[in-house]
């Protein structure tokens, strides 16, 4: 079975936008992953005129917003670098109880990377950005400036969203048979990463994606 | 469900499941498509229903996509559709109303319709596809079907046409568009301005056994054209009859309607509803009459406070003026003699008369609702108390029922706002409009029914009333002020009010005192005269009255106990006495 990684198209967020972002993104993921039963819940973006769906479980919803808390504490720690989030699904394979190891393999066959661009330093009483966009600023260039970093967020957020659903449809064939329960259906894991400006990491899985070779991480 | 295969049914167990995928397809992908783009085709207007029957619930578990109870219209799908070969093609339309001017001077103007999306679902059938065919394909395509409808759930959201949805759903008619939807398995192709407006977007197919099941999409990018946004910053229009002279039936249908109505529901023909199914074929006749009973039920449900507005229409532009002609007619405790003039002076003089603060024993009379434009604050008392008994006093009197009407029509823009406004609909709207409504139909002379209509939507507001107590409460505003009801004569009886018999009674004492002057002077021998007096007063005031003469003896007994007084007094000293006497 293939792995198939899909990467986001890469966000430009204020630190305040993060939360909603990513709450966005992995919901709808999800949404197309949750392959047993679920009772779909529409949410509202604050921040924006979008609306996304969740699976309705409240276990996954939580799990979630623990990983965007720590993702944000993280790009607290780690300013000025792009960060990312890889939500991963996978199969349990041969689960190897051996008495000096408990080895459990975890066979990906899906990666999501979505990279957030944080452009905002995350501490506002220090009222330093290195983007130097102050939100102190008073005046219209400076609003006028936001709504247009607002507007043009919204239609990049609209854009990977209709990733994800192009992603879902074109690739069916690799995910493993639906377990007969409710909600989420298939393992996963959310890890956080970030690398720095020069986006090292970034760059070799587009050059892999380009040559269109999926890669087998586990 | 028959399905002609030329190729071998080996597996007839493997065929039926396929026929059965494919058309539990077909309904849940016409459920998804609806369900966010028609407000109103929910049965009970919540989502995630629980309390499904247990084969409603059976059916939602269909692709592991539990939307709830599916609306009632889908069921006959199921009779329409046999055929799972043909396209099912659906049309999300939005009707707006186009101001014409240019019309009878009516100033109603034409429904605009436009297809904002047209969703094509299809069974694909090739043979081709057979090739491939293994046992249990019908697995793999239920896990695919299982994605795509998923996807299919999230692009309905992301579409520009969800946006409308919502606003629609939120504001109801004060929005000034509608959103309807036909299914047909065929239609007319768009014309090439309309193709250049629309942008294709199409779902990757899945593959079943004989075939390949479809979704794709047209949809307009921008509806900015619409004009969506600004409906409630309509400027207002001044409907020159909206008071309405005699002359004016405020319940006249308006012929030039194209679009089924709250009105086409009760009296025209189902033809002529946009809800429509033209399967084109034979099936026709035999489904558009369960299909429109159904969606008549869940319209009478959903648009009964509008069915009897004046410009009573799902849709209409009519919503807004009318609803600024309350916002932005000038502080309304000037305005009711403005809805009132057509009755005349009459009513104005009356309103001027009838300004002493009275309290009134019934709360539900103190907030009329042509007073009180901000629905949010049922609390608000613009008028004094009196106002609607005014407006009883002239329905009374048969001034003007017009005013009357007006009164009406107003109320009824109001619920109808109101009711639609709460979008899943509020029981505690339904019932003063039902209420109105009722009332309404007879519009020779139930005043009291007026008087409900200006009195239940603080009773709606208030959360607490069902029908019945509304009932009780409108029976308590008729009898709430006893001494108003029959007092047409005089225009003192809210004055009367402060002290029963309070003029008459200021008329004796001044009689009294007259006769205590009169007597005062004409007699130092007090005693022998008061008696003489006496008499002479009271024959004077038996001449007035019984009741007079009563308060006469009062004012001679006081008498007496003053010149007993003055006695006192006199034994002090003479000439204070005698000035006492004549300052009297």
């Amino acid at each position: 079975m293939n792995c198939e990684v899909c990467q986001l198209k890469e966000l430009d967020v204020e630190y305040f936008e993060i939360g909603e972002v990513l709450r966005c993104i992995l919901h709808t993921i999800f949404f197309h992953r949750a392959l047993g039963l679920v009772r779909p819940k529409d949410v509202d973006l604050e921040l924006f005129e979008i609306t996304y769906v969740q699976c309705g479980d409240a276990e996954l919803e939580k799990k979630v917003d623990e990983k965007i808390d720590q993702f944000i504490d993280r790009v607290e720690k780690h300013p000025n670098k792009k960060n990312q989030i890889c939500l991963s699904f996978f199969e349990v394979k041969n689960k190897q109880a051996t008495w000096f190891t408990h080895k459990v393999e975890h066979l990906y066959w899906e990666q999501w990377y979505i990279n957030l661009n944080v452009a905002q330093h995350p501490k506002p009483q220090s009222g330093k950005s290195h983007h130097s966009k102050l939100v102190l600023d008073p005046g219209e260039s400076a609003s006028d400036e936001r709504n247009a970093r607002r507007a043009t967020l919204e239609s990049s957020l609209h854009e990977v969203l209709f990733q994800i659903i192009k992603f879902v449809n074109e690739k069916k064939d690799h995910i493993p048979p639906i377990p007969n329960m409710e909600g989420v259906s298939f393992p996963y894991e959310i890890t956080i990463s970030s690398s720095s400006d020069s986006a090292f990491g970034m760059d070799m899985f587009k050059r892999m994606l380009q040559t269109g070779q999926p890669t087998m991480l586990s | 469900m028959d399905l002609q295969y030329n190729s071998s049914n080996n597996n007839p167990n493997e065929h039926g499941r396929n026929d059965q995928i494919v058309s539990q397809f077909l309904l849940k992908t016409l459920h998804i498509v609806l369900e966010s783009r028609v407000p109103y085709i929910r049965p009970n207007g919540c989502r995630g229903n629980l309390s499904l029957g247990s084969q409603a619930r059976k059916s939602d578990k269909w692709f592991n996509l539990a939307l709830g109870e599916r609306p009632t219209a889908l069921d006959s799908l199921n009779f329409w559709h046999r055929n799972l070969m043909e396209p099912m093609i659906i049309d999300i339309i939005l009707v707006q109303e186009m101001p014409d001017l240019v019309q009878n001077g009516s100033g109603y103007g034409a429904l605009v319709e436009t297809v904002i999306e047209r969703w094509v679902v299809q069974y694909e059938y090739s043979r081709a596809s057979q090739s491939h065919q293994s046992s249990e394909s019908y697995k793999r395509t239920y896990k695919k079907s299982i994605i795509l409808l998923r996807s299919l759930y999230s692009m309905m959201r992301l579409l520009p046409a969800y946006r409308a949805y919502r606003k629609l759903s939120s504001k109801g008619k004060a929005c000034g568009f509608d959103i309807v939807y036909k299914v047909s398995s065929f239609s007319a192709p768009f014309t090439r301005s309309e193709e250049q407006a629309m942008k294709p977007y199409s779902f990757i197919p899945v593959e079943a056994q004989h075939g390949r099941l479809s979704v794709s999409v047209k949809y307009r990018e921008s509806l900015s054209d619409f004009n969506l946004e600004t409906s409630a910053s309509l400027p207002p229009e001044i409907i020159t009859d909206y008071v309405g002279s005699p002359a004016t039936d405020p319940f006249r249908a308006f012929p030039d309607h194209k679009a089924a109505t709250s009105f086409p529901v009760r009296e025209i023909p189902p033809p002529q509803r946009p809800h429509s199914w033209s399967s084109g074929g034979p099936f026709m006749y035999n489904q558009s009459p369960p299909a429109h009973h159904s969606s008549s039920g869940r319209y009478d449900l959903s648009f009964s406070p509008t069915s009897y507005d004046v410009y009573g229409q799902r849709t209409q532009n009519y919503r807004p003026p009318t609803h600024h002609s309350f916002d932005d007619s000038p502080p309304f405790s000037p305005s009711p003699p403005t809805y009132l003039s057509s009755g005349g002076n009459y009513m104005q003089s009356r309103l001027r008369s009838e300004t002493a603060p009275v309290s009134i024993p019934n709360p539900f009379i103190t907030t009329p609702r042509y007073l009180s434009p901000n629905l949010s604050d049922p609390n608000r008392h613009s008028l004094p108390p009196m106002l609607p008994r005014s407006t009883r006093y002239e329905v009374s009197s048969h001034e003007s029922p017009s005013a009357i009407r007006s009164l009406k029509k107003s109320e009824m823009s109001r619920v109808g706002d109101l009711s639609s406004a709460s979008g899943s609909g509020s029981a505690n709207h339904y019932s003063p409009s039902h209420k109105v409504s009722r009332d309404n139909k007879d519009d020779s002379g139930r005043f009291s029914g007026l008087l409900s209509s200006s009195g239940s939507p603080r009773v709606g507001f208030s959360r607490s009333s069902s029908r019945l107590s509304l009932q009780d409460e409108l029976d308590d505003i008729d009898f709430s002020c006893p001494f108003i009801v029959d007092d047409v004569d005089t225009c003192d009886s809210p004055v009367s009010q402060s002290g029963v018999g309070g003029k008459q009674g200021k008329k004796s004492q001044d009689a009294a005192v007259g006769a205590l002057v009169r007597m005062l002077r004409t007699a130092p021998p007090l005693r022998q005269d008061s008696s003489c007096c006496s008499d002479h007063v009271e024959s004077q005031s038996n001449s007035s009255g019984l009741f007079m003469s009563r308060k006469t003896s009062d004012a001679l007994e006081e008498l007496k106990a003053y010149t007993g007084i003055k006695h006192l007094i006199l034994s002090k000293s003479k000439d204070t006495k005698q000035q006492h006497l004549y300052t009297l």
